[in-house]
């Protein structure tokens, strides 16, 4: 199986790295939930794509959770 | 009485030409032996011949010389123009050594005295001048000035040094062993799969280099910041405002962020714990060669392995000392006054010299010591040519550090002050320096700023006039440099002071990490990854520090190089049954991470055109000729443009900022030239 969206080799349909990183945006949103107040998960993920700060693999997760 | 000569061996022929000049006082002969220069001259009715290598002219490989073949434990010596076919002068160089020898009754190794020269002198003794090794007299010096290399030669040593070539000789055995069976069985994986020949290597301190490379690259690429926020207060005192930082620097929340602002705006602030610290600071230890590297790289930007080359130039024109090395102490030997004497005749140390001669000052030493040089420090020589722009830089920076370490301690006032409102604390703080000390003849390079902070009392009354709210992102790890790199390999203890900048530049030139920022490749990340899975000792930090570890030993006369053999052996042949048994699922995953990175390094850009695609550097098949096109051609974007057809092409890390089209580095001549490649960017039109 390949990774959908780098291609590399997957046992699912995301590479550990891309797996890794979908993670690590979860584990990100009730941080940004409490920081905020409140805050949908379509505005997080949408700042947390544009936020030069986000690494290249938790950016691509964000877009395709965006779908 | 003796028959013969006395034949010298020296590491470069820059050396041997300082040498014969120094013993000769100018007076020598140069002839040619087999294509190479030597010196020929008498000293104190004695017949001298000084010859040179260049660097190691011999190297080890395998009996085979065969690429594809692994795993070679069979190993011995051979010419390197054998091993290596770039090394074209090692022939000419062991034939003249070995017409020389026969006619020498003395022989005298003044390689440089570390491992490396101590390795390369004894090979030659050994091979080229039949078995002299044992017997051969042993020149240190560790500058090229007259009266260093005078005093070299009349207090010679039997016996010297044998302990560094012996670890020497089985660093590269072992570093082979290591370097070439592995890198061939990677290699030969991704050719198993497919993809054409090309070398995977991974050496012994290459492979740890690459895993702290690699973790920290995973690190950036899957971090998510998280938002806080910064409070900063405006407070007002009769026409007089300044600005102080909230004692917490990070907030976690907006609500708790506008809950002080509320807590504080229009509120009297009150000043307390007002504190002023008078503090010393020191000047810095004198250099060795990896403080050298990272100064240099933060004063100039200079990589680690330009600064070295720098330094040795300096060296050979003997206006620094030996820089290879580990220590930060300046013993008496090198004689302060004269050097401090030396360097008052170049005006612009003279302020600084004529101060520090009419005291006698001792230097600051640093805790780490060589026992075969001392720290970097300038010879007092005056420069006899014109120097280049980072040789001046480097000399500067040598001279100053060298001057600092003799001056006093620097004093700095710090202050700190507290305002206090509605159980809230604001904090101001400064400091400045009272008194230069070493900092003056340090200069540009102590990196001390002052701020200053006004003067208040405690019980001070201010208006706070506002409170910002400033909301702020988490920052991800930052990308190692070289210099920080080189500082991490230090703490790790792998390497050698010799050997860091050039398994960095290797890990370059291997395509694992590209660019400045020092960002890990898809083929990088892919040979950490594989190595974690199935020869984890490879990239494992301790096995590498175990070992040098045990070649210290062997530099001290301590431990047996053929036990460190055969244990180094008796570990590479477990990882490479590993990478065997798995070859084709290693050569699978190397050969997509190969794919990638070279589809990756034609990408220069993202299309400014369409916005979806990227701009790519593409050779037509009709005319053989590169051009810049979009990778969204097929869906109707004709972005395109030309592209100079000589030269090696390197992505800026912006694009354009006039026309956001990529910009590129056009390497080929003397030095890179910058290009939009937007044949209509505005930038064209001129000014």
């Amino acid at each position: 199986m390949k990774c959908s969206i780098c291609g590399r080799e997957a046992a699912t349909d995301l590479c550990r790295y891309h797996a890794e990183a979908k993670e690590r945006v979860r584990d990100a949103y009730p941080l940004w939930v409490k920081a905020y107040g409140s805050i949908e998960w379509k505005d997080f993920l949408d700042n947390v794509k544009r936020n030069p700060q986000t690494g290249q693999w938790a950016k691509e997760i964000a877009e395709l959770l965006e779908g | 009485m003796n028959a013969g000569y006395t034949l010298v061996i020296c590491e470069k022929p820059d050396v041997a030409r300082s040498v014969s000049d120094a013993l000769s006082g100018g007076e020598y002969h140069r002839e040619l032996v087999e294509g190479t220069t030597v010196f020929r001259f008498s000293r104190k009715d004695e017949e001298f011949v000084v010859c040179a290598a260049q660097g190691h002219v011999y190297g080890i490989s395998d009996p085979t010389a065969e690429r594809t073949v692994y795993p070679v434990f069979d190993i011995e010596w051979y010419p390197s123009n054998l091993v290596d076919e770039r090394s074209t002068g090692a022939e000419r160089r062991i034939s003249a050594v070995r017409k020389l020898a026969a006619g020498a009754s003395r022989f005298v190794n003044a390689c440089d005295f570390d491992v490396e020269g101590e390795t390369i002198g004894y090979n030659l003794l050994r091979y080229a001048c039949g078995g002299k090794e044992e017997i051969a007299l042993r020149a240190t010096f560790s500058t090229l000035t007259e009266e260093d290399l005078v005093r070299a030669f009349d207090s010679l040593k039997p016996q010297m040094g044998l302990e560094l070539a012996r670890a020497g000789r089985i660093r590269h055995a072992i570093d082979f062993v290591w370097g070439v069976n592995l890198s061939r069985a990677l290699s030969q994986s991704a050719l198993g799969s497919g993809h054409r020949y090309r070398t995977v290597s991974i050496g012994r301190v290459q492979g740890p280099t690459l895993g702290f490379l690699a973790e920290r690259e995973l690190e950036i690429r899957e971090f998510v910041p998280v938002p806080h926020w910064k409070v900063s207060g405006t407070f007002e005192r009769g026409g007089e405002r300044l600005m102080a930082g909230y004692s917490k620097e990070r907030i976690e929340t907006k609500m708790m962020a506008e809950k002080v602002r509320r807590e504080c705006v229009g509120k009297v602030a009150v000043a307390t714990a007002l504190r002023r610290n008078a503090v010393q600071v020191g000047p810095p230890a004198p250099f060795n060669i990896g403080d050298l590297q990272k100064e240099a790289y933060r004063a100039f930007g200079y990589t680690p392995s330009r600064t070295l080359q720098i330094a040795e130039r300096l060296y050979l024109s003997a206006l620094i000392s030996y820089p290879r090395t580990g220590s930060q102490r300046l013993p008496p030997s090198i004689k302060y006054r004269s050097i401090i004497q030396g360097l008052d005749r170049i005006s612009e140390y003279s302020a600084y010299t004529a101060e520090l001669l009419n005291k006698e000052r001792k230097p600051v030493q640093g805790a780490k010591s060589d026992a075969a040089h001392p720290a970097i420090h300038p010879t007092g020589e005056k420069p006899r040519r014109p120097l280049q722009t980072s040789e001046a830089d480097v000399f500067d920076l040598v001279v100053r550090r060298f001057l600092a370490a003799f001056g006093p301690p620097a004093r700095r006032e710090l202050t700190e002050a507290t305002l206090a409102v509605g159980g809230h604390e604001f904090r101001l703080a400064g400091g400045r320096t009272v008194f230069l000390g070493w900092m003056k003849y340090y200069g540009k390079y102590a990196g001390y700023r002052d701020a200053r902070v006004p003067l208040i009392s405690e019980g001070d009354k201010f208006n706070v006039a506002g409170v910002t709210l400033e909301e702020k992102s988490e920052q991800r790890p930052p990308r190692y440099n070289q210099s920080s790199l080189l500082e991490k390999m230090e703490k790790e203890g792998i390497g050698t002071k010799a050997t860091r900048a050039e398994i960095i530049s290797t890990l370059v030139g291997r395509g694992y990490v590209s660019g400045e920022s020092m960002e890990v490749t898809d083929l990088g990340l892919s040979v950490v990854e594989t190595m974690t899975k199935y020869a984890p000792t490879v990239i494992s930090t301790e096995l590498t520090r175990e070992i040098e570890g045990r070649l210290e030993a062997i530099e001290g006369g301590r431990g047996s190089e053929a036990e460190l053999l055969r244990e180094t052996v008796r570990s590479i042949a477990g990882q490479l049954a590993q990478l065997n048994v798995n070859e084709d699922v290693v050569g699978r995953e190397i050969d997509s991470a190969l794919t990638a990175t070279v589809a990756k390094s034609f990408v220069l850009g993202k299309c400014p055109v369409c916005k979806t695609g990227n701009l790519k550097i593409i050779r037509s098949r009709a005319t053989k000729k590169r051009f810049v096109g979009c990778s969204n051609y097929s869906n109707g974007c004709h972005a395109s443009a030309p592209l100079p057809q000589k030269g090696t092409i390197r992505t800026a890390s912006r694009p354009c900022a006039l026309c956001s089209w990529p910009v590129v580095y056009v390497a080929g001549g003397r030095r890179p030239w910058r290009l939009c490649v937007n044949p209509n960017c505005p930038e064209k039109d001129g000014p």
